[in-house]
């Protein structure tokens, strides 16, 4: 790294060099290589709901030829990544009958903890509907034309993302979840990710995703992706990041079946109905991929999403199923086998991929105040060095 | 580590600035005064934290210059010269201090990420360029040198919150030797 390397102002040339180094998908690249274009510019500036749904009715008007009104707009909580707003619409779809439909804008910030593409987002929830719960999709601005960032527009979805009455995990584990909830939640939760895995992607419009070809080129995309962001964010090197990279790119497993990935599959990421705990919609899909199916795998029986069944000692995978059932039901359900070796890379990946959205990301954002909650991403930079201490053991014990 | 007080500080500050203040009751002075004093505050400590050891440094400094005026100047009776041996003992003491005082803390930040940046650059190469024996050889070494290191950084950040373990964490305090001890 030279020493007059200024990130926070990164150089036309210095980007090159970025875009050069790291083999990724081309959308990728393009979210990238936007945030970093951006990053010169300035903070991020509280938008108000007037102009954000000014601008939403820019970009409706573009892209639907009716006429519509919009109201009852506002904020939703959107983690630390994205802006959310909740809107209702009056308006004929496709020319018919005149209704009101509630939606959800879903919009970038100034640099988000997580540079996606939200064509990507608009693109995969728009092809897996109808074959999971997800919501209807309406519009995108993928480079913010109209919107102070870019950003889609899809349906509202009801339901929780926990019950009202879940319970705090053990020593800081995810939540637990009541039994009868979880014994219904558990079958969805295994057959929805069957059916992410083996869905038919191959006439799918996703021209946002490139497709691997079979072996180790999924894997050698997803670790640049992830090596990539860790050299433009962050401040200070680290060893042990370098033998993870390292480590990485020496063990890629050879990938022969090519499947959806969601990239944050976990309890948390869906909506349910509390009356008839059915799955309503799975959300936050903007670190999928087409890739190894082990990576979801791997992230889905992380600890972090864990919680302890009664009996105190068995862990179950988000908090619904202990981790042999998990793999046996998702083995009969897709059909497709799961290889521990795989899983075990995928945690390292996962973790890494992680330390370099909270120890790069994380602390480039709230140095350069981009996001509307600094303070929370100042905060999340805490969690890396238990994150890199996960890869240190997993990697001692890959031996 | 990167989770230092200036970043946090900044942070705060915005909070408070774009999120607390405007949500406050305008009516209520105490509560706005309140913040006002809290934003004031932290600028203030924000600007402090880079110079304070410089600052003391300076002072020491001319404490011991003062210290040496001051016995060339003073003389009288008995409790002078008691005083005037506490003043010689202190000043020796401030002497000794100020003479291992040689770097600054941002020397000091900036020589660990020199480290960091090497090590890691000679990690890449010898896994793109060495045979397999060397590789795992210093792969031994970088595990092992960052356990140590990643238990204190765990140490240090114990209040957030993310151990699922909290009690199998030494206290930060056991684990750093005084600035003084040798060099392991």
């Amino acid at each position: 790294m030279s020493s007059t390397l200024d990130k926070d102002a990164p150089s036309a040339r210095w980007i090159a060099q970025m875009r050069a180094k790291y083999q990724v998908e081309r959308e990728v690249d393009r979210a990238l290589t936007r945030k970093l274009e951006k990053r010169s510019g300035p903070p991020h500036q509280p938008v108000s709901i007037e102009a954000m749904v000014a601008g939403l009715r820019a970009m409706i008007s573009e892209q639907h030829p009716g006429d519509f009104r919009i109201s009852n707009a506002s904020w939703l909580g959107g983690g630390a990544s994205k802006l959310q707003m909740g809107f209702s619409i009056d308006w004929s779809p496709d020319g018919g009958e005149r209704r009101t439909d509630k939606m959800i804008l879903r919009t970038d910030l100034a640099e988000s903890l997580h540079a996606t593409s939200r064509l990507r987002e608009y693109q995969i929830v728009r092809a897996l509907h109808g074959t999971l719960p997800t919501p209807r999709t309406y519009w995108v601005d993928d480079e913010g034309h109209h919107l102070p960032y870019p950003g889609l527009v899809y349906s509202f979805e009801r339901g929780v993302a926990k019950p009202a009455d879940a319970q705090a995990g053990v020593s800081g584990l995810g939540t637990k979840l009541p039994n009868d909830v979880r014994k219904q939640l558990e079958p969805q939760f295994i057959e929805h990710l069957a059916k992410l895995h083996t869905f038919e992607f191959a006439d799918a419009e996703l021209y946002a995703f490139d497709v691997p070809e079979l072996g180790t080129q999924s894997s050698e995309w997803a670790v640049n992706w992830w090596d990539r962001v860790f050299e433009e964010d962050a401040e200070e090197e680290i060893p042990l990041v370098a033998l993870a990279s390292a480590w990485l790119h020496s063990n890629t497993p050879d990938t022969q079946h090519l499947s959806i990935v969601h990239g944050d599959y976990r309890v948390g990421n869906f909506l349910f109905d509390e009356s008839t705990n059915q799955i309503t919609a799975w959300l936050d899909w903007e670190l999928s991929r087409i890739g190894d199916r082990h990576q979801d795998l791997a992230w889905s029986t992380s600890h972090a999403f864990a919680a302890y069944a009664d009996d105190g000692k068995t862990l179950l995978v988000s908090g619904l199923v202990p981790e042999d059932e998990f793999f046996e039901a998702y083995e009969k359900a897709s059909g497709l086998s799961v290889d521990l070796k795989t899983v075990h890379y995928y945690k390292v990946f996962n973790a890494y991929a992680m330390v370099a959205m909270t120890l790069g990301t994380a602390y480039r954002v709230a140095r350069n105040g981009k996001s509307h909650q600094d303070i929370l991403q100042a905060w999340l930079l805490g969690v890396g060095y238990l994150l890199l201490d996960n890869i240190r053991e997993l990697i001692e014990e890959a031996g | 580590m990167e989770m230092r007080p200036d970043l946090q500080i900044k942070t705060v500050i915005k909070a408070m600035t774009e999120d607390v203040i405007p949500a406050l009751d305008p009516d209520n002075q105490l509560a706005q005064q309140a913040a006002q004093l809290t934003i004031g505050t932290l600028t203030l400590i924000a600007q402090h934290l880079p110079l304070e050891y410089r600052f003391d440094c300076d002072e020491l400094r001319r404490l011991i210059e003062f210290a040496e005026q001051l016995k060339r100047d003073a003389g009288g009776g008995a409790g002078t010269a008691l005083a005037l041996a506490e003043l010689t003992a202190a000043a020796e003491t401030g002497a000794d201090v100020i003479d291992r005082a040689r770097a600054e803390p941002s020397e000091l930040l900036d020589a660990i990420r020199l480290l960091r940046a090497a090590g890691s650059r000679t990690v890449a190469a010898v896994f793109s360029e060495s045979d397999e024996t060397t590789r795992k050889a210093v792969q031994a070494t970088v595990l092992a040198s960052s356990k140590e290191q990643l238990l204190r950084d765990r140490a240090w950040l114990i209040i957030q919150g993310w151990e699922p373990n909290p009690e199998s964490v030494p206290r930060i305090e056991e684990l750093l030797p005084p600035v003084s001890g040798p060099v392991r």
